[in-house]
């Protein structure tokens, strides 16, 4: 424990050099920006910016990715709140009490309860991830092959049963995952596979192509078929933020918990993140408000709910990145291809070999957070204005970025081709509803899972039993099989019995 | 029986033509066999048959049943009375099959008139294509954007982008050592 407050005073007092702290401003301000952007996702961002980060040390790197991604998870909170435009998936809720308490005439009042969320979210899940890394790092190094499998094997699972789209589809997402990940030549025997004579393909597909191509270059071909006609609005308003009073907010303090550590929860669990924290926490609330029926109408906990639940998901995003090398969203898979790209793999000897660097990343959200609410409340308006760029020129810019992304990865113009082949993957994906998630995390975690699985069959005689029958790879194994039995019991309990009416069983009010 | 909407079946009829396609090609790797040991070829073909299977299914489920996919991810129970929303929006094909042309002639071009020219070249006609038809601000964004990922890309952050070929290769150089 001691041990633990002793490396983040360090990690605090590195955060203080000027590069740190540059590189941390400039990360909550643009993952802000990327927030308010409509046409610009979270994880889009986070790729974009990837390139910038080969020339900067590891510990700058990953301190601008994680600024970034903890602050887009609060820009987007302003535009659903003023114009009913929400950013990011995250922030739907807020279109529900945040837009409704600023119909009500009380923008500024919303704005600030969405800020006090955000501050109290972060750092509640701040302190559980620097708490928490440790002890599930140390568990880890415990770790052989087969348990290693199974837990990458409960990356992939869980990213398909929670997912948002069917089934079928995130099955199918995945498979072409770990197929474009077996490209190349393979670990255990050095042939190579689905390279067609190509020489840059005996090296295999880079995952920063498959995801800069999927996230970025079909994101944008989506919306310039739909024209480019995000709605015009007025951002001359006086936007500002006011804050809660003191006792307003006690008056709240279970709430702010509650959604705080769920939300870290539903970060931790790979496939899960920040949006289906924001709507499990909305829902938990709306459960509890059942008898009063005041949530949908603009009230507090509307807002302080999913936004403190998206905030504090990141926390709980990077534990097991960091502790087990497992990145469980895409804004965590594009940290750890930036980890990667600068020679570090993560994972439980990560802490072993480079604490500094860890606790410094721990101390850099501590203060992106703080930073990122200070930069909230008094950059409302600039930010805001940003809506008036127009989409055809933000989306070029967007475009260019991902060229430059796939260019800078090897110099290679077939690294080029490839990001555009899964550009047009990606708008087909988005056109037909295949989830492109699973497969991102199947091209990142393909390789660890056939490494971890191959290890185990030579390691047990190609005895697959292996995975079921130690104590933690089968617990592991159990779980895999109670998630991926979720869905279907999800289907059954939205089936209507014989008698039930057409009302809509939704969380929405 | 109602018809049988295209988006119900053709993916997954696509995605099983891709996976046979693979699978034979799985079959191709060569490799030394050690025995009583799985090969190269037992991990791409377990993420085949995880595809085959699940396209088989659903074209199943699409021609058998008349129905297509309906177990969703839990995700999807918070998220689907907004997915509704969505689909209001009108759509521009030829607007899509501009960009994505304009995107491959990007691919082409990029060689041969070197990266400054052809990112010019790509922010104007894409600013056109994405229907902004404020003239000035289109040549003014496209030269300062070019300027600036020039810089940024060549100069500052070293990313080696291709320079073009004679006489292109001169407007690269000539940007690149305006600084």
């Amino acid at each position: 424990m001691l041990d633990i407050l002793t490396q983040l005073g360090a990690g605090f007092l590195a955060c203080f050099t000027p590069v740190h702290m540059a590189v941390l401003v400039l990360g909550i301000l643009i993952g802000l920006l990327v927030g308010v952007l409509p046409g610009l996702t979270l994880v889009m961002g986070v790729v974009l910016f990837l390139p910038f980060t080969y020339q900067m040390d590891i510990t700058s790197a990953i301190i601008l990715l994680t600024a970034m991604y903890v602050s887009g998870t609060y820009g987007g909170a302003f535009t659903s709140i003023l114009f009913r435009i929400p950013g990011e998936p995250i922030h739907v809720p807020l279109l529900w009490d945040g837009y409704a308490m600023a119909q009500k005439g009380q923008p500024a009042k919303a704005l600030g309860w969405t800020l006090v969320a955000a501050l109290v979210g972060g750092l509640i899940s701040g302190i559980i991830m620097v708490f928490m890394t440790q002890p599930v790092a140390s568990f880890a190094l415990r770790f052989s092959s087969p348990e290693y499998f199974a837990i990458v094997l409960f990356g992939l699972a869980s990213v398909i049963a929670l997912g948002g789209s069917s089934l079928s589809n995130a099955l199918v997402s995945l498979g072409l995952g770990l197929l474009v990940a077996s490209v190349g030549s393979d670990a255990t025997y050095g042939a190579y596979r689905f390279t067609f004579d190509l020489p840059i393909l005996a090296d295999g597909i880079e995952f920063l192509v498959v995801m800069v191509g999927a996230y970025g270059v079909g994101e944008v071909l989506s919306r310039l078929e739909t024209g480019f006609t995000t709605k015009t609005i007025d951002t001359r308003s006086g936007a500002k933020t006011q804050l809660p009073s003191l006792r307003e907010m006690l008056g709240f303090k279970m709430l702010f918990l509650r959604s705080s550590v769920l939300g870290n929860i539903v970060g931790i669990v790979p496939g899960a993140g920040a949006t289906i924290a924001s709507f499990v926490c909305y829902g938990v609330e709306s459960q509890l408000d059942r008898g009063k029926k005041r949530l949908g109408k603009g009230v507090p906990e509307g807002i302080v709910a999913p936004q403190a639940a998206a905030t504090a998901s990141v926390g709980g995003a990077l534990v097991p990145l960091l502790a087990l090398g497992i990145p469980g969203s895409g804004a965590t898979a594009v940290i750890m291809g930036a980890f990667m790209l600068h020679g570090v793999q993560p994972g439980p000897q990560v802490l072993l070999t480079s604490a500094d660097m860890v606790y410094t990343i721990f101390a850099s959200l501590f203060l992106g957070v703080v930073l990122m609410c200070v930069l909230g409340y008094f950059a409302i308006r600039p930010l805001v204005k940003v809506l008036d760029l127009p989409e055809a020129v933000v989306s070029a810019f967007v475009m260019v970025f991902c060229f430059v992304g796939a260019l800078s990865i090897r110099s290679n113009i077939t690294d080029l081709w490839l990001m555009i082949a899964f550009g047009f993957v990606g708008y087909a994906f988005e056109r037909l509803r295949f989830p492109i998630a699973p497969m991102v995390l199947g091209v990142i975690l393909g390789p660890l899972a056939e490494e971890a699985f191959m290890n185990s069959m030579i390691s047990f005689g190609n005895d697959w039993t292996v995975f079921f029958t130690r104590p933690i790879s089968g617990t592991i194994m159990a779980v895999i099989v109670l998630i991926l039995v979720l869905p279907f019991m999800g289907r059954i309990w939205r089936r209507p019995g014989p008698g039930a009416g057409r009302e809509d069983a939704g969380l929405r009010p | 029986m109602e018809r049988l909407k295209t988006t119900a079946w053709l993916p997954y009829a696509v995605m099983l033509l891709v996976a046979v396609f693979f699978w034979f090609i799985a079959d191709g790797i060569d490799y030394a066999a050690r025995p009583g040991t799985l090969g190269p070829d037992f991990w791409p073909k377990a993420a085949i048959l995880l595809i085959g299977i699940t396209c088989a299914y659903e074209l199943a489920r699409a021609f058998f049943l008349g129905r297509s996919n309906d177990t969703q991810g839990l995700a999807a129970t918070l998220t689907s009375a907004d997915d509704a929303e969505e689909e209001v929006s009108a759509k521009y094909p030829r607007l899509l099959v501009a960009g994505a042309a304009l995107t491959v002639a990007y691919g082409l071009l990029l060689p041969w008139l070197g990266f400054p020219l052809t990112t010019f070249l790509y922010f104007v006609c894409f600013m056109y294509v994405g229907r902004y038809r404020r003239h000035l601000a289109i040549w003014l964004n496209a030269a300062l954007g070019t300027l600036v990922f020039c810089i940024l890309f060549m100069r500052l952050v070293y990313v080696s982008l291709p320079r073009g070929v004679p006489p292109f290769d001169r407007v690269t150089d000539l940007i690149v050592n305006m600084f």
